[in-house]
């Protein structure tokens, strides 16, 4: 496929989601029809631009000297832009049930996709500026999503996330000018583009950058200390948090860290260095803090949220151990993450949505009654925790085959963290399952005699989900086989 | 493939059904539940007997990651483990369908994850490597909580929860240990002797230590080994009778299977002989066995006696397998075998006279045996079976356990470790034998004029009768089963 249609993937779900805005949709279903389609269209335009081998960088926008907004198709940007053209059609679909009865539809949706595009955008830069161009977009193009209901508390939420990702940007900013001054180019390169011979001296000084950078990426990935933003954002509506806070947002942190390691100030420049040490210890620490939030959160979606920071610092954790290996497992647990986590919120969702409620200790034997939903909820709950046979397995398993492979002491501790963090998943997970599906005997089944499984929109993206757990689970070795080969930079 | 798609079957089956059975609405009748459960206890029963007698298999499933196969291989210490699942199994079976039938509302439910225990248990004994261990080991813990919790009153889910996060600790610990195998051994199959890959470990030897031991404690988690044995005395009494016999005479022992597999098919007794791990080891199951018996000796809760007495029982399994001495092993092995025999039958007529006459406590169950004789007798005989009295079985394997601590040279723990053994003997014997004195010999004051036989119906009987008479029967002709087992050890030690 030519690289024009980069462009064109960016920009369709852009223009889709301000016409949604202001096409005077007659009923609803039509709009919903009309949005459904352009997300489609955009994700198999992505997958025809992944699959279909092109290079080449594309430069939109030149600016001074080698300063552009430019494009390009490598290994990472396949992983990324593959995992959000699945799961942004499913979420839309969801969506659409989850919005019925809520206000300003057409502009929910036209901002929904509009952080599509930019999503994309972050994934299909080729270069620092023009991810940091889309990493700032994202944010704005996001904050109407958070703020939907308008309410006080999603006003404050919306304020806290602003703050917290403007500055985390200002951050990787200065990254980025550091990397103008000391490397050979913006442009991305797998190993890195430092100049050594401009470096001389500074070494000390580039990596406290590295770390600064790597913090400002930080607060996107929701990494301690900057990561309350995060459970605070869970107020706006469940499709904004189980894609966004899940999958997409979180994921472009996490993104803009691995660009930043390894296709930037390169592993080979960081490993074994003081900052990595630091930096590990942080997503080390953050994986078990984020785990034990959770165990204390009643208010499930709080609760999911704080287990994203949780697995998120899993994925920074691979990312930290700065070999082939670890970035496989990283990429592995990117993808397995993604989908079990958004299979979860979806389903808190739908329990919120079917029955009204937030919090943990009503969902005392709704199992029963909406099966669909809580076997769902049960099975990404047990992937989340690494259940051998679902998703969450595989990637702890290539994340500590890494770990154990980097004869790195530290690392070995990471892993005892991510068993300690797996235990407390367990904990919060289980405790909801357990109580839907067993209520004690005492319990007065009338007062939730008219729950029931939502409807097929909201079911099937969680069936689906669900069934890619199971797939990831059992037949992860082509998937792994093409992260190895991402992973010492082959595309 | 040919007769080694068989395992296939024998664990699927039970899960398939167990899980429509728990799918399915609400039967009309009784019956039809009964027949539907017996049919699944029926087929992977003559299923696993014809795997068992068969041997050997081998049967490569497909692969889930790089070195993560689902492969299963029978090999002659699964046979063992097969063989007290199938025994056990199918009686405990029997027997709940009488004991189950006063709790009509939730039976289906108890036979759902019954018989998928059932399926996964067999899965368990015929893992090949420990990828398919893990797995099913997990699983094992998963689909055994519900049976705990199955009254579900507050301290019935209390002890449930605490059992199942236990257990993934347990298994957290293992998955710990098996990360860095990956990494040292030659393949994670179980090959007799150990499979460590020498080349790559020379220099690492203090952190696969580390990880032995890792391993140990966490599979020592379900086999009720100090310091994570807390779950087991809440856990096992508060289930129902069959599911306590179940979870203490074989859920328990997968604990053990899995230490098993970690030392001696994995490390390799070689490796660890001699080492801080051994030392460790020894001590902390000589801790659990005094202690165990301890507890049991002071607790009055009838149903917590007997979870005590499996924690310090187990753990002779376990200080056997810690000497890493052939007589040691073979003692093990054989307890392994008598103690699913013996415990089962002791939780199965516990459970009959709590379900006759409500009584749970030792100190109220005066002139039981002559209420319910053949109860009574049958618990009799297995108490002597696990205090070791010859010729009923515990004292064979006790013999070979206490023989093969002389053998090695061990500091102390050589001599201590049958002392300690002798007391907790002594300790059993206070626990358990002064309930059958009490039950037949009520002494003058008893009332006999209102003394009603009490003796459930065959159904309950039958099953405990029969265990008790394979307790004694293994003692009285043990050689069969001890030349097989002879065999057994020579081949991995």
């Amino acid at each position: 496929m030519s690289q024009y249609w980069i462009l064109v993937a960016i920009l369709l779900p852009m223009v889709g989601g301000v016409a949604t805005r202001f096409i005077p949709f007659k009923k609803e279903k039509q709009m919903f029809f009309f949005v459904e389609m352009y997300m489609i269209i955009t994700s198999c335009i992505v997958w025809g631009l992944i699959t279909g081998g092109t290079t080449e960088v594309f430069h939109v926008v030149h600016f001074v000297n080698d300063l552009s907004i430019s494009f390009k198709i490598d290994g990472l940007t396949m992983v990324f832009a593959g995992l959000v053209s699945v799961l942004w059609p499913l979420a839309t679909l969801y969506a659409f049930e989850y919005m019925e009865h809520h206000d300003r539809q057409n502009t929910f949706f036209m901002f929904y996709s509009l952080a599509y595009g930019v999503t994309l955008g972050i994934s299909f830069a080729s270069d620092m500026l023009s991810m940091y161009f889309f990493y700032e977009l994202l944010t704005l193009s996001t904050v109407p999503l958070v703020m939907h209901s308008l309410e006080r508390d999603a006003i404050l939420a919306t304020r806290k996330y602003l703050y917290y990702s403007l500055g985390g940007a200002a951050f990787a900013l200065m990254g980025l000018v550091f990397l103008i001054v000391y490397g050979d180019t913006l442009e991305f390169q797998f190993g890195g583009v430092l100049n050594m011979a401009k470096i001389g001296g500074n070494a000390n000084m580039l990596l406290w950058i590295y770390l600064f950078a790597f913090l400002g990426f930080g607060v996107k990935a929701a990494i301690f200390p900057v990561c309350e933003w995060l459970p605070t954002a869970g107020v706006a509506p469940t499709p904004v948090t189980a894609l966004l806070h899940a999958v997409a947002v979180v994921k472009a942190g996490v993104f803009g860290i691995i660009r930043l390691t390894y296709y930037s100030f390169g592993t080979g420049f960081l490993r074994g260095t003081w900052v990595q040490d630091v930096v590990m210890i942080l997503a080390m620490f953050t994986a078990v803090y984020g785990c034990s939030r959770a165990v204390k959160e009643s208010h499930i979606k709080r609760r999911l949220a704080y287990s994203t920071v949780s697995n998120l610092s899993y994925i920074i954790f691979g990312v930290t151990i700065m070999t082939p290996l670890g970035l496989v497992g990283a990429l592995c647990h990117m993808v397995c993450h993604a989908v079990m986590k958004i299979c979860s919120f979806m389903c808190a969702g739908a329990f919120m949505h079917q029955t009204g409620k937030k919090y943990i200790f009503d969902m005392d034997g709704l199992g029963r009654k909406m099966p669909i939903i809580f076997v769902c909820l049960g099975l990404s709950g047990a992937g989340l925790m690494g259940v051998p046979g679902l998703a969450g397995f595989i990637s702890k398993w290539n994340l500590a085959a890494a770990a154990v492979d980097s004869k790195n002491p530290v690392a070995y501790v990471g892993i005892v963290c991510l068993l300690i963090s797996a235990l407390l998943t367990a904990i919060y997970m289980m405790s909801i399952v357990m109580r839907a599906f067993f209520p004690p005997h005492d319990f007065d089944k009338n007062t939730i005699r008219n729950a029931k499984d939502p409807g097929w929109k909201m079911c099937l993206p969680i069936i689906i989900c669900a069934v890619f757990t199971l797939l990831l689970g059992f037949f992860s070795t082509p998937l792994v086989q093409f992260f190895r080969t991402v992973a010492v930079g082959v595309y | 493939m040919d007769q080694s798609v068989l395992i296939l079957f024998a664990i699927f089956i039970p899960i398939v059904l167990g899980v429509y059975l728990l799918a399915r609405p609400d039967y009309k009748s009784r019956v039809s539940l009964v027949a539907n459960a017996s049919v699944g206890f029926a087929i992977t029963t003559v299923l696993s007997l014809v795997i068992l007698i068969e041997g050997d298999l081998r049967l490569d499933v497909f692969t889930i990651g790089k070195n993560m196969n689902i492969y299963f291989h029978v090999d002659d210490m699964s046979r063992v483990f097969g063989t007290i699942v199938t025994i056990v199994m199918p009686l405990v079976g029997i027997y709940a369908f009488e004991y189950m039938s006063h709790y009509k509302k939730e039976e289906k439910r108890f036979f759902g994850f019954f018989l998928m225990v059932y399926g996964v248990l067999l899965a368990l004994t015929y893992a090949g490597n420990v990828v398919t261990f893990y797995l099913f080991y997990e699983l094992m813990s998963l689909s055994s909580v519900p049976l705990v919790f199955h009254f579900r009153s507050r301290e019935a889910i209390m002890a449930g929860l605490k059992y199942l996060f236990y257990s993934l600790c347990g298994a957290y610990f293992v998955l710990f240990g098996i990360y860095f195998l990956n990494q040292y051994t030659i393949t994670l199959d179980f090959v007799a002797g150990g499979t460590l890959n020498m080349a790559r470990v020379a220099g690492s030897e203090g952190l696969l230590l580390v990880v032995a031991m890792s391993m140990i404690i966490g599979f020592g988690v379900k086999a009720g080994m100090i310091p994570l044995h807390a779950w087991l005395p809440n856990a096992h009494p508060i289930a129902p009778a069959p599911a306590s016999a179940a979870l203490s005479s074989l859920i328990v022992k997968m604990g053990v299977f899995g230490v098993m597999r970690v030392v001696y098919y994995l490390f390799g007794a070689e490796f660890l002989r001699g080492t801080w791990v051994q030392y460790t080891w020894l001590t902390l199951t000589l801790i659990t066995v005094f202690f165990g018996s301890m507890m049991a000796y002071r607790e009055k809760q009838f149903k917590k006696r007997l979870a005590y007495s499996t924690v310090s029982q187990v753990s002779y399994i376990l200080f056997g397998m810690a000497l890493m001495q052939s007589q040691a092993l073979i003692g093990s092995v054989l307890h392994i075998l008598f103690h699913a025999v013996i415990k089962s039958a002791l939780f199965l007529s516990a459970g009959a006279i709590i379900y006759k006459t409500g009584v749970e406590r030792v100190d109220e169950m005066r002139g039981i045996g002559k209420k319910m004789p053949k109860i009574m007798w049958s618990f009799t005989l297995c108490s002597l079976a696990l205090i070791g009295i010859p010729p009923a079985s515990g004292f064979i394997s006790k013999w070979y356990l206490a023989t093969g601590s002389l053998a090695t040279e061990i500091p102390v723990i050589a001599w201590l470790g049958p002392v300690v053994l002798l007391v907790s003997a002594l300790l059993t014997a206070g626990y358990l034998l002064p309930i059958a004195i009490d039950g037949f010999f009520p002494g003058p004051d008893f009332d006999y004029k209102h003394l009603e036989k009490k003796d459930p119906t065959k159904q309950m009987i039958v099953p405990i009768m029969i265990l008790a008479a394979l307790a004694v029967l293994f003692g009285v002709l043990p050689n069969p089963v001890i030349s097989y087992v002879t065999e057994l050890v020579a081949s991995v030690l």
